[in-house]
This record gives C-alpha cells, sequence and structure tokens, in this order.
C-alpha cells in the first residue's frame, strides 16, 4: 500500500522505546512473543522437498532440489548443502533487479553459519559413492513479502522444506568392468527422508533501548540499532551467532540475549515440529496460495 | 513468551450474497447512451462507454463511475489525510499520502509556532527544518488538487498538524468511511485519526487546550502510560481485523470492536482465527443494529 | 521421451486433455497485504504470482517521469525451483529481459495511462512452478494483481499457447508437449475488443496451418477470459457484500 516503508518519526520512535520499556508492545506483544506462524509444506512440485511460511507479513517460499554431484576434496564421504536467497521484487520494488542482492547474500551468510557445523544435518547420508558422487541439496529461498524479521522466518521455512525433503533411493552396482552404476529406485515411495532434528533456527534479538525483542516488526527495527542473530537447536545449543547493525552492545546485555535466544529458540524448534508432525500424520488438502 | 505455529486454514466462502446491482469489469459496455457522463473508472470507445475498473456503477443524477473495491487514494477537497513527510523543499514539503502523487504542504498552508498570523519571510524558509523534516507524520486537509492530480494541503486549523506520540496503522482508503468528522476521542481511553486516505493514526486522548495554546507544535516527549498504551495496542489490533474482513472503518465500527475484543487479551487479536471473531462479532452487532 | 506420443490413437493427450481443451485454471485474487494489488493463478502444474504497486511518484532515476501519462515498469522472475532442472539465474537472463519488455510493451497499451501523468506503476511476475505456458500465466495474473490494485484498463489481457502436433491443432501446450518439438504460438489478447496485442512463434509453421492456430489460440484466450472474469465477479461481489454489511 505504501512505499515509505522505511521511515518513521521521532515521536513515534519514542513512542516504541517506551512501549519495548514497559514490557508492551505496539501490537500488545510482550517483548518475547512471536506473531503468529503459518507454514505448509510440499507446495511446488519440481523440487524434492518445499515449505511456505508466514510471519506475520513475512512470506517466504523454499524449494529445496536434489541432485547428484561431486563431493568436496576435502569432505569425500559426504553430500553437499547449497543456499541461494532472492528477494523477489514482489516483496518491494526495492528488490527490483540487483536492489535486493544485498540483503540475500547476508541471508544467505546466515544460513551457512548455522548450517557449518558437522552436528547440524548429517551430510554422511548423502553420500552415494564415496570420492565418486553424492547429493547436492540446492536449497532456494525466496522472499516473496518483508514484514521484519527476515532471518527467524526464512530459517524456519527452511527447517520445514528439509523435513518434506525426500530423496530417492539409490543402488549402487559394479558392473561387468567394474566400473560402478548408480539405479535410481523407480518407486516414488521409495525415499530417503532427512533426520533434521538437530537443524538449529535463528532468532533474532533487536536490542532497542535497554531492553531487547524477538520477532521485531519493521517499525522495531527501524528503532533497533543493533541485533543479535542466534542459531539455536531444540536441545537449546547455540548454533552460530553474529551481531549487526552499527550501534554496540555492552556484554551484559549479550549474555542475557543469548539467554533469552536459547528459550525462545528451544519453544520455536519444539512448536514447529508439533505443526510439521500434525500436517503429516493429517493428509489434508494442500491449500498453498489459493486459501 | 508466546510461539504460535499453525497450518493454514482455508478460506470460508461466505453464503453466496446477492449479485450487486450492476457489476462491471474492465472492457465491459455500461451504456450506449450519450447523454451520460464520464466519471472515475469509465472511458469512451466509439460512442460506447466502457469500465475500466472492476466493481459497481454508481449513477449520480448524469453522472456514470465505477467504484472499485481498493486503490490508491483519490483526494477530494476538504478530506482529512494523515500524511508521512518525504522531503523537504523550497517553500514546501512532499508529503506520501498514499496516493498516485505525492501531496504539498506549502510553507504558506501552516500554522507557525505560537500561532501567530504574519507573512513568511526568508527566515522561515531556512527554518522549515524546525517545523516538519523526512519523516514527520502530520494531519491536514485537502485544500486544493493540482491539475496533475496532486493534492494541496493545508493545517491552517489548531486541529491539524504534526503528530506526536502514537502509531499509525495503514488501510485501504475504500474502507475508509466518509463522516461529518474523522477525529474521534473514544470512550476507552484513546484517540483515532481515520484519515480519508486510509492511513489511520491512534494516540493517547490529546488534551485539547494544552494543543490550542502551542499551536500544534509542541510535543509530549512523557512516556505513555501502560494503561493508554494497552488501549492504543488493542485498538490498533482491532481495527487491523476490520481491515483484513472488509469492514467499513468509522467510530462506530471501530468502538463495537474493541467491545468484542474485551474478553481476548491484547496479543491474542493476532491469532487469525480471534481477529475473524472479532469481525464477525461486530458485523453482526452493526447488522442488528441499522437491520 | 523417444516414441512418447503426444496425442494417443483415442485422441487424448499425455494429460488426458483434448486437443482443443484448456488446462484448470485456478486463480486468487489480494494474495498479499503490502502490495497494491497481487494475484496467484495455476493452470494446470504451472504456477504464476504477481504483484502490482502503484501508481505512486517515481522514487529512482527521476529521468523516466512522463509528463502526460504514467510508467509501466515490469519484471518477469523464475524461481530457480520452478522447472525440472535448477535455474541458476531467476532474473537478468536475456529470456527474462526479453519478457519482462514484452509484459511492458503489453501493460502499456492496455493500462489507461494518461489518467496518470508523472507517476509509475510497477509490475512484478514471479513463475514458481513451470510447467509450459509460463509467460501466459504471467500475463494472466498480471491482468488480475492489476484489476485487484484498482488501476484502469481498457479490456483484460489473457494468454494462451497453441501448436501444431501430428497434424492437428493443440490448445494449451504443457512443458512436455512444448519439449516435444512441436512449433507453438503465444498470443495475448483483449477479448472483448478481440485486439491481439503480443504474437509471437519461435519455430517453423507452415503457413496453410497458421490460421488454425491462431484461431486455437484466440479461442483459448477467450476460454481463460471466461474463467478470469468469473473470477473477478465473484471476488467483488463477495467483497462488496462484505464492505456494505456494515
Amino acid at each position: 500500500m505504501s512505499s515509505t516503508l522505511g521511515v518513521l518519526s521521532d515521536a513515534e520512535r519514542l513512542f516504541i522505546v517506551h512501549g519495548v520499556q514497559d514490557d508492551l508492545r505496539s501490537d500488545g506483544r510482550a517483548c518475547e512473543d512471536y506473531r503468529h506462524v503459518q507454514v505448509e509444506t510440499d507446495v511446488v512440485s519440481n523440487t524434492s522437498g518445499s515449505a511456505r511460511l508466514r510471519l506475520g507479513n513475512t512470506d517466504i517460499l523454499v524449494g529445496v532440489k536434489a541432485e547428484m554431484g561431486e563431493p568436496d576434496p576435502g569432505r569425500p564421504k559426504e553430500g553437499k548443502l547449497e543456499f541461494f536467497v532472492d528477494c523477489s521484487a514482489n516483496a518491494s520494488p526495492e528488490f527490483e533487479g540487483r536492489g535486493g542482492e544485498e540483503l540475500a547474500i547476508e541471508v544467505s551468510n546466515a544460513l551457512q553459519r548455522i548450517f557449518n557445523s558437522r552436528s547440524t544435518l548429517d551430510l554422511t547420508a548423502l553420500c552415494i559413492i564415496p570420492e565418486g558422487q553424492c547429493w547436492v541439496l540446492y536449497v532456494d529461498v525466496l522472499v516473496l513479502e518483508c514484514g521484519g524479521n527476515l532471518f527467524d522466518a526464512v530459517s524456519l521455512a527452511v527447517k520445514a522444506a528439509l523435513f518434506n525433503t525426500r530423496i530417492p533411493t539409490v543402488v549402487v552396482t559394479a558392473d561387468d568392468e567394474g566400473q560402478q552404476e548408480i539405479e535410481l529406485s523407480d518407486d516414488p515411495y521409495d525415499v530417503k527422508r532427512l533426520d533434521v532434528d538437530n537443524v538449529p533456527l535463528i532468532v533474532t534479538l533487536s536490542k532497542i533501548g535497554h531492553r531487547h525483542v524477538v520477532d521485531a516488526s519493521w517499525e522495531e527495527e527501524l528503532c533497533s540499532l543493533a541485533r543479535l542473530t542466534v542459531g539455536v537447536t531444540q536441545k537449546g545449543t547455540i548454533a552460530g551467532l553474529n551481531k549487526e547493525g552499527s550501534g554496540s552492545l555492552d556484554p551484559e546485555s549479550i549474555y542475557e540475549m543469548i539467554e533469552s535466544g536459547k528459550k525462545v529458540g528451544m519453544v520455536l524448534n519444539s512448536r514447529l515440529k508439533e505443526a510439521l508432525e500434525k500436517e503429516e500424520n493429517s493428509k489434508r488438502e494442500k491449500i498453498g496460495f489459493l486459501g | 513468551m508466546a510461539v504460535h505455529i499453525t497450518l493454514p486454514e482455508s478460506r470460508k466462502k461466505s453464503a453466496a450474497p446477492d449479485a450487486p446491482k450492476h457489476l462491471v469489469t474492465p472492457g465491459d459496455v455500461i451504456t450506449t447512451d450519450t447523454g451520460y457522463m464520464r466519471g472515475h473508472g469509465t472511458y469512451m470507445d466509439d460512442d460506447k462507454l466502457k469500465a475500466s475498473l472492476a466493481g459497481v456503477v454508481e449513477r449520480v443524477n448524469k453522472l456514470i463511475c465505477v467504484q472499485p473495491l481498493k486503490t490508491r487514494y483519490n483526494g477530494e477537497i476538504g478530506d482529512v489525510v494523515v500524511g508521512r513527510v518525504t522531503e523537504v523543499g523550497q517553500r514546501r514539503w512532499r508529503v506520501d499520502v498514499n496516493s498516485r502523487l505525492d501531496a504539498v504542504l506549502m510553507l504558506s498552508a501552516v500554522n507557525l509556532p505560537g500561532g501567530e498570523l504574519r507573512r513568511r519571510s526568508a527566515e522561515d524558509e531556512l527554518m522549515m527544518r524546525e517545523y516538519l523534516v523526512e519523516g514527520d507524520l502530520i494531519s491536514a486537509e485537502v485544500q486544493a488538487i493540482f491539475h496533475d492530480g496532486a493534492l494541496s494541503l493545508h493545517t491552517r486549523s489548531l486541529k491539524y498538524g504534526k503528530l506526536a506520540q502514537g502509531l499509525m496503522v495503514q488501510v485501504s482508503p475504500s474502507l475508509v468511511k466518509r463522516r461529518k468528522t474523522h477525529f474521534h476521542n473514544l470512550p476507552c481511553g484513546a484517540s483515532v485519526i481515520l484519515g480519508n486516505n486510509g492511513y489511520v493514526w491512534i494516540c493517547p486522548t490529546v488534551d485539547d487546550e494544552k494543543v490550542e495554546s502551542s499551536g500544534g507544535y509542541e510535543q509530549d516527549l512523557e512516556p505513555v502510560p501502560s494503561t493508554d498504551r494497552e488501549v492504543i495496542a488493542r485498538l490498533r489490533n482491532c481495527i487491523l481485523s476490520l481491515a483484513t474482513h472488509k469492514l467499513m472503518l468509522y467510530d462506530t465500527s471501530v468502538l463495537y470492536a474493541y467491545e468484542a475484543s474485551r474478553q481476548y487479551q491484547v496479543k491474542d487479536l493476532l491469532q487469525p482465527d480471534i481477529a475473524e471473531k472479532v469481525a464477525d462479532d461486530t458485523r453482526q452487532r452493526l447488522q442488528m443494529e441499522s437491520g | 521421451m523417444a516414441g512418447l506420443e503426444i496425442i494417443s490413437d483415442q485422441g487424448y493427450r499425455i494429460d488426458g486433455r483434448r486437443s482443443s481443451e484448456l488446462r484448470k485454471v485456478c486463480a486468487r485474487m489480494g494474495v498479499f497485504t503490502q502490495a497494491d494489488g497481487s494475484a496467484y493463478i495455476e493452470q494446470g502444474n504451472t504456477k504464476a504470482l504477481a504483484t502490482v504497486y502503484g501508481p505512486h511518484e517515481v522514487r529512482k532515476g527521476r529521468g523516466k517521469i512522463q509528463h502526460d501519462r504514467a510508467v509501466v515498469n515490469c519484471q518477469f522472475s523464475m524461481a530457480t525451483f520452478s522447472t525440472g532442472e535448477r535455474k541458476s539465474r531467476p532474473k537478468g537472463d536475456r529470456r527474462s529481459q526479453e519478457m519482462s519488455m514484452h509484459l511492458r510493451q503489453t501493460f502499456e497499451a492496455v493500462i489507461v495511462t494518461e489518467l496518470f501523468p508523472r507517476s509509475q506503476i510497477d509490475i512484478y511476475v514471479q513463475i514458481l512452478q513451470a510447467d509450459g505456458g509460463n509467460y501466459c500465466a504471467c500475463v494472466n495474473a498480471a491482468t488480475l494483481a492489476v484489476i485487484d490494485a484498482g488501476i484502469p484498463m481498457k479490456d483484460y489481457v489473457c494468454a494462451c499457447t497453441a501448436g501444431f502436433i501430428q497434424d492437428s491443432p493443440l490448445l494449451d501446450i504443457s512443458y512436455v508437449e512444448e519439449s516435444a518439438g512441436a512449433p507453438f504460438l503465444t498470443v495475448a489478447m483483449m477479448p472483448k475488443s478481440e485486439q491481439i496485442v503480443l504474437l509471437e512463434m519461435n519455430s517453423r509453421l507452415h503457413a496453410d496451418n497458421m490460421e488454425k492456430v491462431l484461431d486455437l489460440a484466440t479461442q483459448g484466450c477467450k476460454d481463460v477470459f471466461a474463467v478470469l472474469d468469473r473470477h473477478v465477479r465473484d471476488h467483488v461481489s463477495e467483497s462488496h457484500a462484505l464492505m456494505t454489511a456494515s
């Protein structure tokens, strides 16, 4: 409706800052409350897995494509994960052409960071022939609408899409000349799923005044000079940490924010798991964008 | 700490409504009678009057126009608008009012601080930034319309001017009912300005006396008390839920929605099902009153 | 795929359609809240999203301003996961730029731009799933999005493809049929005035068959129009009822 999303008056800023101090944000939420999240998997078909997620006004679509490729020379017995983020012009005219590239790179880097650790996803399960062939999972993120808190929404959508990903079972046989042949199973139900229990979610904590909030709306993001993005797993392990923004944070605040992020992150993980399992067991009709 | 993750619900189709009297879509012939004048949403093709928008045809004497469901704001003289300053220019400010062109607020059309009445001097021109800068929100009235469609605003009455602490929500301009007054001091303890342009301003109840003495420039920077803040947050969520469910916005509908929402916590109004319930209750109450 | 019959002996295509049958069209207007207008369309397995911003002030590049009408700006993009084989660049490649330009020309002809001097209208389309008829789905989604945004147009713009395989004209080509190498035509037209705004063919078709294929394509456009118009009327009627009930 408006193309000036991105400016606030000083008085509006003050109102928001005071509200956060009182633990009563503009929309009635407390500092550690999230807006409503809606998730649905398997929404696009040319993919091995997909998910659409809405967090407030932020709308993310993720497609995962599994293709065969060569493993990294340093990690011959593992598959690979590659992230690509596209900030669609649909989300804002600012993203037209190359306008959304900078933001897309930031989000992509945040994802790389939390998936860096070995315990996140068992990449050896993606190996087909050691030093030969492996599965490469291309995780493509499409930002359709941007209403604040992009990182959290993207990580939620990525985890949901990975949960939905089905990789065809492969059989490796040696033919007469000793060459290895890879055969894909014909049966569409003969698939392998990924164990996403250890996949972390990103929680962004934005410092506003003397306190911090999670799930900042775009207005709150404008009032926050410093943010901490924390990767948190279901068990509460921290899987990546980054400070962003031009403001500074004192160590005390950082510890508080990390503790808060850990607490919220664990709940976020378990709620997402509940929703995904409910969807899987219910066999409901897909709604997609036609809802 | 609240985190809600749900699966999307398919939209409930309301009972087949009676088709409105004269519904047209772009390209439909409205009439071949040449006696009519063409208004918004129509165009002449040969001797036929055709529709260029999808909506309901309205006939006022000899003027035919088509009312669309939603559109950018089309200003009319006398409308009350809430706008955001986008540029400080020579002897004028440019203001975003959700229209196809930014509106213009001339230096000669604002009240000087202290309510002085005098010709604007060169000094005033240099001091424009002391009055309004980029990002400031103002309430104003449409004084005139330029030939290219841009609006000319004025804040020559004490009820208009720079807006202080509070928050703004954006809805479609077609949802704001044209009434005699758009400034409402609601009995629940907050004030609301329902701009014709779809920008709605919610703030703590204005103390009229205080405003008059300073000419509208003194800003109260004291923190807003929690009770007022809660009322404002509740109003915000109610207005957004009314807008999502396409109810017209005016003092009565907003008040009824507020009362219908009292049984829920403010932050619960962010859940789609609760927002729908509030909108439905409001609609029923309004229908009972009018029917 | 060799030896795969596009049309079986009984006259059925691979997806079970007849030769002059359109794929199922589902649409939804007003998918997003922050844009002025938006729409989503499914034509068979092809899924497209369109959003419209404007008319609004020209923010970037003041040189673009036209004093007597609005500037129409379009961008076509395909999600990297939309095609069977992953696409490495969603936009910016030559084909996308060509599609963007086609879209702009199409909508400049149809939108009543003289009503909005010195402003800009942005139309962004995104393909989420590509199964043939990508450009057509974009045009159809964009038409709905422009209507949703309340921007005046002279008429709808509906687009459809038609091809020629095994001596018969086929309507609404799917990706499988496209890859079989059959020549096909893409047509975009204003259905009520029967004016063609875009015509494109990238392969060889015998002049004798041209008329049949073009006729089929224009008929297809009118079929698409019937579905879209029904949807717009239902949407307006429902929303109008909601708004006037208060």
